[in-house]
C-alpha cells in the first residue's frame, strides 16, 4: 500500500517513470509468484505501449499496469511489448498487486475511460494516477462485500479521475487504517459518493465510510473538539435508511443517498458500539465516528432532538441498552451541541438520547434519566387502567393502588370460580355445541335481553325439573331477565333463533317440544316468562 | 397513550373468544371427568380445578407472548406435574424465551435502584402479584403488570357471565 501511495505521489509530480519505483522495492519477490499466475503474456505485456490504440506514450510501466489490468478483461489487446524498463522486478511486484486487487470490472473500466491524464504518465488510457485511483477504488471495493457486481457505473468515477489531486487522495484513502483525513478531500468525499451510491451499499466496513465521509472533518484521533463542530452542523433527521441501519448493527451502511448528506453516523456508531460492548470505551468509538462527521452528512443524531420526540421511539429499541449508552456517550461528548433544536426525527430503532441542558450528561445519569422517564411512561399508562387512579399523583400511592386493583381482580376471579364450580353443571352438552360454533356468541349472548332465554333452557339438564315460581324469581331478580313479552310458545323459537346458529336452535326445539309437553299449564299461566318455557329438558 | 401498548396482541375480541373457548372446554371436562361433589373436600378439590382452569386457559389465551403468561403456565404445569404421577393429557409445551430468562439474571442488579425508586414493599409486593415478576426489571415489570391487568379484567367479566348463566339456569 504505502508502495502504491508512493508511486501515486510521485506520480502526480515527476514525469519520471522508472524513478518511481525504486522506493518500491520491499517485498517485491514475493510477489512475482503472483505475477506468474498472470497470464503467460504479462511479463511481456510489461513494456509494450502500444496496447492500445490510442496509447501514445512509451510509459512502460503504464502500459504495463493497464495491460495487466485488462489483460483479464479484453484479450483482444495486444501484449504490449517491452520498451526500456527501469526495474523489472519492482514492476512485476507491482502488477502483481494490481492483478490481485483489480477486477474486472474496473479492467473494463480502465479500458473505457480515456479522460485526460492528469500525471506525467500521459497515456490518454490510464495513467498511473488513473490506474492507481482505480486500484483505490477497487481496493475499497473489494473491501466491500456487496460490491461483487464491480463498478456498475463507470462514468461516476469520470469526475474522480479528472481531480488533480486525486491520485494523492486516493493514496491517503488506501491507507485504511489512517484517520486523518485532511479537509481537502471533502471533494473526494463527495465523488466517492456518487460511486458509492450505485452499488447500493449494504454492508461496507467502517473504514470505506470513513473515507467516504471523514474529509469533512479535519480529524484526528483524538479531535473529539473537532466532532464536536462537526457534529453541530449535523442535520437531524433521521432517514429511512436507519431502519436499515438498525437492522445491519454490524456493519453500518452507506445510504445511498450519501451525496446529499445522509451517511448515517450512528449506524456505525452502533455498530462500533455494539462490536465494542464497553462504555467506556467512548473514545474509541468516538474516533471512527467522529471520522465519518461530514458536514453535509446528515447524522442521525444521538444529539438531536429533545427527549419528549425520543420517547416515542423508546419501545421501539429491543437493544435500548446499548444503543442507549451509545448515545450518551456521544451525548457526553458533544454536550456543546444541545443547544441544537431539531425537527422530530421519525421513529428509530433505538434511543437516541440527548443531554438536557444543565443537566447532568455522564453516561450514568444519562442512562438512569432514561430509565425513571420509561418507568413513568408506564405507570401513566396504568394509571389509566386502574380505575379511580386518576388523581393519584407520586409513584409509591400509585404503585399502591395499582397492588389493590391486582389483588382484588385476583381475588375476584377466584372466588368467581368457586361459585362456578358450586354451580352443578348442566351444560355439557349445550357447551359443546356451543363451542362447535361460533364461541364469541356465547358470551355476548348472554348480554341481550333475548338470549338470555335461551341459555337457561340450554343449561337446563334432563334429570331436574324445574318449576316455574323459582325460576321466575331468579328471572325477576335479574334485571337482565326482563324479557319481552312472548304471546305465544312459537314464537320462542322464532326469536331464539335469531341469536343463535341454526344448528342450536333444532336443539332448542326439541327442548321446547319436550317442555311444552311437560309444562302446559306454566306456559300459559306465565305468560311473561317465556323462559320457563325455555327451560327445556334436553 | 403509549403506542407500545397498541400492539395487536391485545385485541380483545380475539383474546376473549380464545379464553373462553378455553375455558368451557376446561370446564366441560372437569364436569365429565368427577361428579358433582357432595363433600366438602371434593368441592375445594372442584373449586381448586376451575380456578385452575380459569388461570390455564387465560394464560394459554396470551400464549407465549408475554413473561407473565409463560410464568404461569410453566408453574401450573409443575404442579401438575408435582401432584400426579400422570402428565395432564394436553399439557402444552411452553417454549422458555431464553432471552428473557437472561434479562431477568441481568435486571437482577437493577432491582436495588427499583427498590429505591418505588419503595421496597410495593415493588416486592406487585412481584409477588403478577406471575414471572420476580426477574424483572421495574419497567419491564410494570409493563407486565399493565398487560396482566387487562387480561384479568377479561377473565374476570367471562367468569362473571359463566357463572351468572350457569346460576341462572341452576335455579
Amino acid at each position: 500500500m504505502e508502495k502504491e501511495k508512493l508511486f501515486l505521489n510521485e506520480g502526480a509530480n515527476s514525469t519520471a517513470a522508472v524513478p518511481i519505483w525504486n522506493p518500491c522495492s520491499f517485498g517485491m519477490e514475493m510477489q512475482s509468484n503472483k505475477l506468474n499466475c498472470c497470464s503467460d503474456q504479462l511479463p511481456n505485456c510489461f513494456f509494450n505501449p502500444n496496447w492500445d490504440s490510442s496509447m501514445d506514450q512509451s510509459d512502460p510501466f503504464a502500459s504495463a499496469l493497464s495491460s495487466i489490468v485488462s489483460s483479464p478483461v479484453t484479450t483482444s489487446n495486444a501484449i504490449p511489448s517491452s520498451g526500456g524498463v527501469g526495474d523489472p522486478v519492482m514492476i512485476r511486484e507491482l502488477i502483481g498487486r494490481l492483478g490481485n486487487i483489480c477486477n474486472s470490472g474496473e479492467t473494463s473500466y480502465i479500458n473505457n475511460n480515456s479522460s485526460t491524464n492528469t500525471s506525467c504518465y500521459s497515456t490518454p488510457l490510464n495513467s498511473p494516477p488513473k490506474l492507481n485511483i482505480s486500484i483505490m477504488d477497487s481496493q475499497i471495493m473489494g473491501n466491500l462485500p456487496i460490491l461483487g457486481n464491480g463498478i456498475p457505473d463507470h462514468p461516476s468515477l469520470a469526475p474522480f479521475l479528472a481531480d488533480p489531486g486525486f491520485a494523492e487522495r486516493a493514496a491517503r484513502y488506501s491507507c485504511f487504517g489512517s484517520r486523518n483525513l485532511a479537509s481537502n478531500e471533502s471533494e473526494l468525499s463527495h465523488r466517492l459518493m456518487p460511486r458509492l451510491e450505485p452499488g447500493k451499499l449494504q454492508r461496507v466496513s467502517s473504514n470505506p465510510s470513513e473515507k467516504a465521509t471523514g474529509p469533512q472533518a479535519n480529524v484526528n484521533v483524538d479531535g473529539n473538539s473537532n466532532s464536536d463542530k462537526k457534529f453541530s452542523r449535523l442535520s437531524r433527521s433521521s432517514t429511512p435508511e436507519n431502519a436499515e441501519f438498525g437492522d445491519s448493527r454490524d456493519e453500518s451502511s452507506v445510504s445511498e443517498q450519501i451525496p446529499g448528506g445522509k451517511l448515517s453516523m450512528k449506524g456505525l456508531n452502533d455498530s462500533n458500539s455494539r462490536k465494542r460492548k464497553a462504555i467506556t470505551k467512548g473514545k474509541a468509538k468516538e474516533t471512527p465516528s467522529s471520522s465519518l462527521s461530514a458536514s453535509d452528512s446528515k447524522v442521525v443524531a444521538e444529539m438531536d432532538e429533545s427527549k419528549a420526540k425520543r420517547s416515542k421511539s423508546k419501545e421501539i429499541n429491543g437493544d435500548e441498552k446499548d444503543s442507549t449508552k451509545v448515545n450518551e456517550e456521544e451525548n457526553s461528548n458533544q454536550k456543546q451541541n444541545k443547544d441544537n433544536s431539531k425537527p422530530p426525527e421519525p421513529l428509530k430503532d433505538y434511543i437516541h438520547v440527548r443531554a438536557r441542558r444543565g443537566q447532568a450528561t455522564d453516561s450514568h445519569s444519562l442512562a438512569e434519566r432514561v430509565r425513571r422517564e420509561k418507568i413513568s411512561e408506564r405507570m401513566k399508562f396504568l394509571q389509566d387502567l386502574v380505575p379511580g387512579c386518576n388523581k393519584v399523583t407520586g409513584k409509591a400511592v400509585m404503585l399502591d393502588e395499582i397492588i389493590n386493583y391486582v389483588q382484588s381482580l385476583q381475588r375476584q376471579v377466584e372466588f368467581l370460580s368457586m361459585k362456578l364450580a358450586t354451580v352443578n353443571p348442566r351444560m355439557d352438552i349445550s357447551m359443546e355445541a356451543l363451542l362447535s360454533k361460533d364461541p364469541l356468541s356465547f358470551p355476548y349472548g348472554y348480554r341481550s335481553q333475548q338470549g338470555i332465554a335461551l341459555p337457561n333452557g340450554m343449561f337446563s339438564n334432563g334429570e331436574t325439573q324445574f318449576s316455574t315460581n323459582p325460576l321466575n324469581a331468579v328471572l325477576k331478580r335479574n334485571q337482565c331477565m326482563q324479557l319481552p313479552a312472548l304471546d305465544g310458545f312459537g314464537d320462542a323459537p322464532r326469536q331464539v333463533s335469531t341469536f343463535w346458529e341454526d344448528d342450536l336452535q333444532s336443539v332448542v326445539q326439541m327442548g321446547f317440544g319436550q317442555n311444552q309437553l311437560q309444562q302446559p299449564q306454566a306456559f300459559h299461566a306465565d305468560s311473561n316468562m317465556p323462559g320457563a318455557q325455555m327451560k327445556v329438558e334436553l | 397513550m403509549n403506542p407500545h401498548h397498541h400492539s395487536s396482541y391485545l385485541n380483545p375480541n380475539s383474546l376473549k373468544s380464545r379464553f373462553t373457548k378455553n375455558f368451557l372446554r376446561s370446564l366441560i371436562k372437569i364436569n365429565k371427568q368427577t361428579p358433582f361433589p357432595c363433600r366438602p373436600t371434593e368441592m375445594f378439590q372442584r373449586c381448586h380445578k376451575v380456578k385452575t382452569a380459569a388461570d390455564k386457559s387465560l394464560a394459554c389465551a396470551v400464549g407465549s407472548r408475554r413473561v407473565w403468561s409463560r410464568a404461569m403456565l410453566c408453574k401450573i404445569r409443575n404442579r401438575a406435574l408435582r401432584r400426579g404421577p400422570q402428565k395432564p393429557p394436553s399439557v402444552r409445551r411452553i417454549i422458555i424465551n431464553n432471552r428473557t430468562m437472561k434479562k431477568g439474571f441481568n435486571c437482577l442488579k437493577e432491582k436495588m435502584n427499583d427498590d429505591q425508586e418505588a419503595g421496597i414493599d410495593q415493588t416486592s409486593k406487585l412481584r409477588k402479584l403478577v406471575p414471572g415478576g420476580e426477574a424483572m426489571d421495574l419497567c419491564n415489570l410494570l409493563d407486565e403488570a399493565a398487560h396482566y391487568i387487562k387480561c384479568l379484567n377479561t377473565q374476570v367479566q367471562e367468569i362473571h357471565d359463566a357463572e351468572r348463566i350457569e346460576s341462572l339456569g341452576k335455579d
